[in-house]
């Protein structure tokens, strides 16, 4: 027997009461007047208009550039890495994959905190050993935006590696083969079939990436300081301490046509099924 | 038309190539040279190293020892996409995510040939390998079992390679198709005048498309020879074997203990091909009983119970033999042929 659509119902349930009816209800809020608390039918476009006036660009700005930043990245850290433990596949690739998976069960607030840990400036892990071992005195990077970069990086390099390990086992080992006969050179192999031919699993990796980096703020909190304000942070702010929910629901609107805009016309480009299939 | 003097130099010539994987030599000092213009096949059953040969000869595999000369030039260290040569695989390795046209002039395009040029050189070899133009534009992934053979020929034969590799290409195919494309390659090769370097584990493939003939076991080359030589004097009962059923009987102290007949030498092993024996024939005669008759169309092959043991033999479909006959059968010392081990 194949499942019908009944089977479809647990999942719909839970889509529309968990998804849908929180974003149907931020999204009338965005429409409020600013600083109210009531849903009324009065609708008004005052908040989109001071999102784009009253210096909300700044956020957007960093929080857009640090994800698009970090997934490449990640992206160009991933590939030679799953080339590597693609190649090697046995008992010290199993190994070192379980290390890079290691870190996502333990608690990301926990690792960013270690981060900072390790860069703290004068008394810090990697500072202080310098100081005791070397006699070397060294700054930090701490609260700085490179700070940001390199937390976003650490924290998601498992989410991208992974897919993009799939990615690499779809590549046929003949069809290289092949290419480099017919006088390809290794870029060329790379260009004209590794990359075409792994693409579901870069695309992927991507998306994942992007849509969590657009999301994060622990980074931005706890490595930069007071360098960098993500509109995850700013949307937080509107919520909390500036009790202006309208405000905050008209920037979450916004995110979300952001992130809407980059991840379906990529996963458009992308025959999932490939990914699955084999 | 490539120089093919008495002293232009082999089109490929190898020496003491050898291939070691731990402590497995896959390939055991081999020597060989391979004429300009000439339709060369190794023999081998799986795992005697002819794929490890047609590797290294492609570049894809470095030998652990040995030279590689391609006309005079040592060419054992170039990699792949600098060799003047081109593979046919076995998996053929199309590229799926690519038309047709795109497959057959990905040689063209990794030169910088531009489009234009590419879509009509790839459009003349879609004709050479016949196969119809407007599948230039079709993906390869809706291409049958034979037409995608025809594209990975073309795509072979677009970088305009002075030697093409096949390792074993039509293995996949049905038989008839089989058929079809080795008298085809045997054609093709003849309308070009290339080099081609074939390798596949069976023997008539070699022996209906080949000038000469190398076969390997355990990673060496045990024989080389035109396919007549192979067939009539092979060099050893494994290479009797290869070519096909045969009856092999020892020889001692100068006569056949199985027939109690005298021999031709004073030991080693006297080679019988089925079509040797025949009823009420030849020098050398025993009693026989008819066990199986297989047909095979114009010629049948039967299983004859005798002293020696189970011999075949092949005789003309119209024998009047039945299974449970018994009959005379005899084969002519002439006939035979001699090996030492």
């Amino acid at each position: 027997m194949r499942p019908g659509p009944l089977f479809a119902l647990p999942v719909a349930v839970f889509l529309a009461v968990g998804f849908a009816m929180p974003i149907l209800i931020v999204a009338w809020y965005s429409l409020m007047a600013p600083r109210t608390f009531d849903l009324t039918t009065v609708f008004t476009l005052a908040n989109y208009r001071a999102a784009f006036t009253e210096g909300y660009g700044q956020p957007f700005f960093w929080s857009l550039g640090l994800a698009a930043l970090t997934t490449l990245t990640c992206l160009l850290i991933a590939w030679p890495t799953a080339k590597v433990l693609h190649a090697h596949a046995g008992r010290v690739a199993t190994i070192a994959t379980a290390l890079v998976a290691l870190p996502i069960f333990v608690s990301e607030s926990v690792r960013l905190f270690g981060l900072s840990l390790f860069l703290m400036p004068g008394g810090g892990i990697f500072a202080g050993s310098m100081r005791a071992l070397f006699g070397v005195s060294i700054g930090t990077i701490l609260n700085t935006k490179f700070a940001v970069y390199l937390g976003m990086v650490y924290i998601h390099l498992p989410f991208m590696l992974f897919p993009v390990l799939l990615g690499v086992a779809l590549i046929p080992p003949d069809r290289v083969e092949a290419a480099r006969d017919l006088g390809a050179g290794r870029w060329q192999v790379l260009r004209e079939i590794e990359l075409p031919l792994a693409l579901p699993g870069l695309v992927i990796g991507s998306l994942l990436t992007f849509v969590l980096c657009i999301g994060a703020n622990a980074e931005a909190a706890i490595l930069g300081g007071r360098a960098i304000t993500v509109v995850t942070t700013a949307i937080e702010q509107r919520f909390n301490y500036a009790q202006d929910w309208p405000m905050g629901a008209a920037l979450t609107m916004l995110m979300i046509a952001v992130t809407a805009a980059v991840v379906f016309p990529a996963l458009a480009r992308v025959d999932l099924n490939r990914l699955i299939r084999r | 038309m490539p120089d093919t003097g008495a002293d232009a130099p082999p089109a490929l010539s190898l020496s003491g190539l050898s291939r070691s994987f731990g402590d497995t030599r896959a390939l055991d000092d081999v020597s060989l040279d391979i004429r300009e213009g000439e339709f060369f096949t190794v023999v081998g059953p799986s795992g005697s190293g002819k794929t490890t040969l047609l590797r290294i000869l492609a570049g894809l595999d470095r030998p652990t020892a040995g030279t590689l000369h391609l006309r005079g030039r040592d060419i054992a260290g170039l990699p792949p996409n600098k060799r003047p040569t081109a593979m046919v695989f076995q998996s053929l390795a199309l590229f799926d995510h690519r038309s047709v046209g795109e497959n057959v002039a990905f040689a063209l395009k990794m030169r910088g040939v531009g489009a234009e040029a590419r879509r009509t050189k790839a459009l003349e070899l879609l004709d050479l390998v016949r196969l119809p133009r407007d599948y230039h534009d079709r993906p390869v992934t809706q291409c049958s079992g034979g037409e995608r053979q025809r594209v990975a020929l073309a795509r072979a034969l677009a970088s305009d390679p002075e030697i093409l590799f096949f390792d074993e290409p039509l293995s996949a195919l049905d038989y008839r198709l089989r058929k079809t494309l080795e008298v085809e390659l045997r054609d093709l090769q003849k309308r070009t005048g290339r080099t081609f370097v074939y390798i596949t584990h069976s023997l008539e493939e070699a022996m209906v498309m080949s000038d000469r003939i190398g076969i390997m076991r355990d990673g060496r080359l045990v024989q080389v020879g035109d396919p007549a030589t192979i067939y009539g004097r092979p060099r050893d009962r494994f290479v009797a074997r290869f070519m096909g059923e045969v009856n092999v009987f020892e020889i001692a102290g100068g006569r056949l203990p199985a027939f109690d007949a005298p021999a031709p030498a004073q030991d080693g092993w006297l080679i019988v091909r089925p079509e040797a024996l025949a009823p009420d024939a030849g020098d050398v005669q025993f009693d026989a009983t008819v066990t199986d008759i297989y047909r095979l169309g114009s010629r049948v092959q039967m299983h004859l119970d005798t002293a020696a043991g189970t011999l075949i033999a092949e005789l003309p479909a119209s024998t009047r033999l039945a299974e449970g006959d018994a009959a005379r059968f005899g084969f002519a010392v002439a006939d035979t042929h001699r090996v030492a081990e």
